[in-house]
């Protein structure tokens, strides 16, 4: 178990290296010239240019670059341009050199926003997708059954985008019917506020990714709810309730968990459509500013901090896995 | 096929996508028909002082001259952009999701047929890349074309429309290939693919004349689903300003078209229709055909 565990450790931060040299790689050979980013159009003189290629540090060979970019992951770094030097504290990804700060905090400072989005939502799917699995489960075959599968199949047809943007124009804009979205802290705005702010993006998480949930834990329940042990418990004298919670649950849950695991990463990664469209401020809609204004620091902190979640969701999912499910061994 | 012929839904869902497959290969031949052109508007003798559109909806009634009306600002007309549309989006996936389809397979196969050290380079790989999101892949190298063609606008219609076919490429070809490797492991020990090798069939018989006729069903299950995702995938990039540029995309539309919604809703629902009825349909044909495929999923 501990040896696994290194060694998907070891295997995560190699995915990791391997993902932010491809990162690199694309910001710094991408462009004709990066330095071009940072210059303001109007004002571009060649010499101008030059200067900041030096301050850049573009003229150097690119490993190089690339040593003293990963550098600001163990110590702060100090990055001068244009006259001014800017502190960029440990840990450092670069400078956004539209906003004239480390891009690491910049987001990090917006990442409550997206933590809340992506909790609060995967509650919601969680929630309705367990409870009307197992229902449709235990009604199998019934009016209700067939209710929920085909309602999940076609909400599961829809693209989540068009379901969240039509909800945000009718039931805030249109009707009034929610408070106007957005993040509210909870511990400076109130809970009330917080909850206001993002109930309606919950609930379309909820409802846009609950299909899946719903057909799994559905399907799972259904072989549970065959297997003999099943039969013994109920044979047994046992409550319905306690055969359903104890004994057949306990075995449905896990394949559960694996694409929880893996939703919850997709979700922190990429709130991109949900921030958007409800205008949360959160690292998907700076990383998305940072597009427009073609702020390439930011957006490589961005990819990089994103990936991360994913590879850490990966190995947690894998040891939570033979955690619930001793069947699985882990070598 | 036959079980796919009795199912109601699979025909209906398969006409629908018939149609929008003929829309988006007769696009230019329709806006001719219908008398419009893409990207004619003029702003200044086709909207009005508040950006609205002289002719047409909303304000006016409707007319030949522009059947879905004219855009505010730019006074481009709506049916030609959404015929346009319909042929970018359909393009870019049918072509992202062959070549990813093809991808999948090949690597799948030799991974598979290989095992050893191939193998688990090939799974590393399949890794690493299950790991990065097509968003983020689009979010990184969407600025970086438009940053190296940005003074060429002719070649960074092309350039955008290939990145992104490229990334749909790259983040959709996994999925496939580790059930193909799957497939392959279980089947290579088989009698008949055993009595090919002991006969002296050379590889790549075995692997394209054994192996693949056996792996069709998969293959065009996932090819079904993987169609309808880069559909959806293509329309959300453009409507977060990520997909193609300076061409007609449904996506581009529905950003435009938002703040609009009350005062000129029809030019918001072409293209969320557009992308709602194709993905609707394509999605729930593609579940049909994994039915038909699939005996133990029953709805």
């Amino acid at each position: 178990m501990f040896g696994y565990i290194v060694r998907r450790l070891i295997a995560g931060v190699l995915v990791l290296i391997a993902v932010s040299m491809m990162v690199f790689a694309i910001f710094f050979y991408g462009p004709n010239d990066p330095a071009l980013a940072y210059c303001p159009e109007s004002r571009c003189t060649p010499q101008r240019l030059d200067n900041l290629r030096h301050n850049l540090g573009l003229d150097r060979p690119a490993p190089q670059q690339y040593v003293e970019y990963m550098s600001g992951l163990v110590k702060s770094r100090h990055i001068e341009s244009g006259g001014i030097s800017i502190d960029c504290n440990w840990p450092c990804l670069g400078v956004s050199f539209k906003y004239r700060v480390s891009v690491f905090h910049y987001l990090w400072d917006r990442f409550p926003a997206t933590f809340s989005v992506a909790a609060g939502g995967a509650i919601c799917f969680l929630i309705i997708g367990l409870f009307s699995g197992i229902f449709a489960a235990r009604r199998r075959g019934t009016m209700a059954d067939k209710a929920i599968v085909s309602t999940s199949l076609f909400i599961n047809a829809i693209p989540y985008y068009l379901l969240a943007l039509l909800a945000y124009l009718y039931l805030v804009q249109g009707l009034g019917l929610f408070p106007e979205t957005g993040y509210h802290s909870p511990f400076k705005d109130g809970p009330f506020k917080f909850v206001g702010g993002l109930a309606l993006p919950w609930l379309m998480l909820g409802i846009a990714y609950s299909t899946q949930y719903a057909r799994f834990s559905r399907g799972a329940m259904v072989d549970a709810l065959n297997e003999d042990y099943v039969r013994t418990a109920r044979a047994k004298g046992l409550m319905e309730r306690v055969v359903v919670r104890r004994h057949a649950l306990r075995a449905a849950i896990v394949p559960v968990v694996t694409i929880f695991g893996l939703d919850f990463a997709y979700l922190l990664a990429g709130t991109l459509f949900t921030e958007k469209i409800f205008g949360i401020q959160g690292m998907g809609l700076a990383g998305l500013d940072a597009v427009q204004r073609t702020d390439l620091p930011m957006i490589s902190a961005y990819t990089l901090i994103s990936a991360a979640f994913i590879v850490v969701a990966n190995i947690v999912v894998d040891i939570l896995y033979s955690v619930i499910d001793p069947r699985v061994r882990l070598a | 096929m036959g079980r796919l012929r009795s199912d109601k839904v699979a025909i209906v869902c398969a006409a629908i996508v018939v149609i929008f497959i003929l829309i988006a290969v007769f696009a230019p031949l329709l806006t001719r028909l219908f008398g419009v052109e893409v990207r004619a508007g003029d702003p200044s003798t086709d909207t009005d002082i508040f950006n609205f559109p002289v002719i047409g909806p909303p304000d006016h009634g409707f007319t030949w001259k522009a059947p879905l009306g004219l855009a505010p600002d730019t006074g481009d007309d709506n049916l030609a952009e959404w015929l346009y549309g319909a042929r970018t989006s359909l393009m870019i996936a049918s072509i992202s999701t062959v070549f990813a389809t093809l991808i999948g397979i090949t690597i799948g196969l030799v991974a598979g047929f290989s095992r050893g050290w191939l193998d688990r380079v090939i799974s590393f790989v399949i890794d690493v890349f299950l790991s990065l999101p097509f968003l983020l892949a689009a979010l990184a190298v969407a600025p970086i074309i438009v940053l190296r063609f940005s003074d060429r606008p002719g070649l960074l219609k092309w350039a955008t429309f290939f990145s992104l076919i490229f990334i749909l490429i790259i983040t959709g070809w996994m999925q496939l290939a580790r059930l193909i490797r799957g497939e392959v492991l279980s089947l290579r020990e088989r009698e008949f693919i055993q009595a090919a090798r002991v006969m002296g069939v050379p590889t790549r018989q075995i692997l394209f004349k054994e192996l693949l006729p056996n792996m069709v069903a998969p293959i065009v299950v996932s090819f079904s689903l993987t169609l309808p995702a880069i559909v959806t995938a293509e329309a959300g990039l453009s409507y977060l300003g990520i997909g193609v540029i300076g061409q007609p995309s449904w996506g581009q539309t529905v950003l435009k078209a938002v703040p609009y919604f009350d005062t000129y809703p029809l030019y918001l629902y072409a293209p969320v229709l557009g992308i709602f009825v194709l993905v609707v349909a394509l999605n729930l044909l593609g579940d049909a055909i994994r039915d038909a495929f699939d005996p133990k999923t029953r709805r």
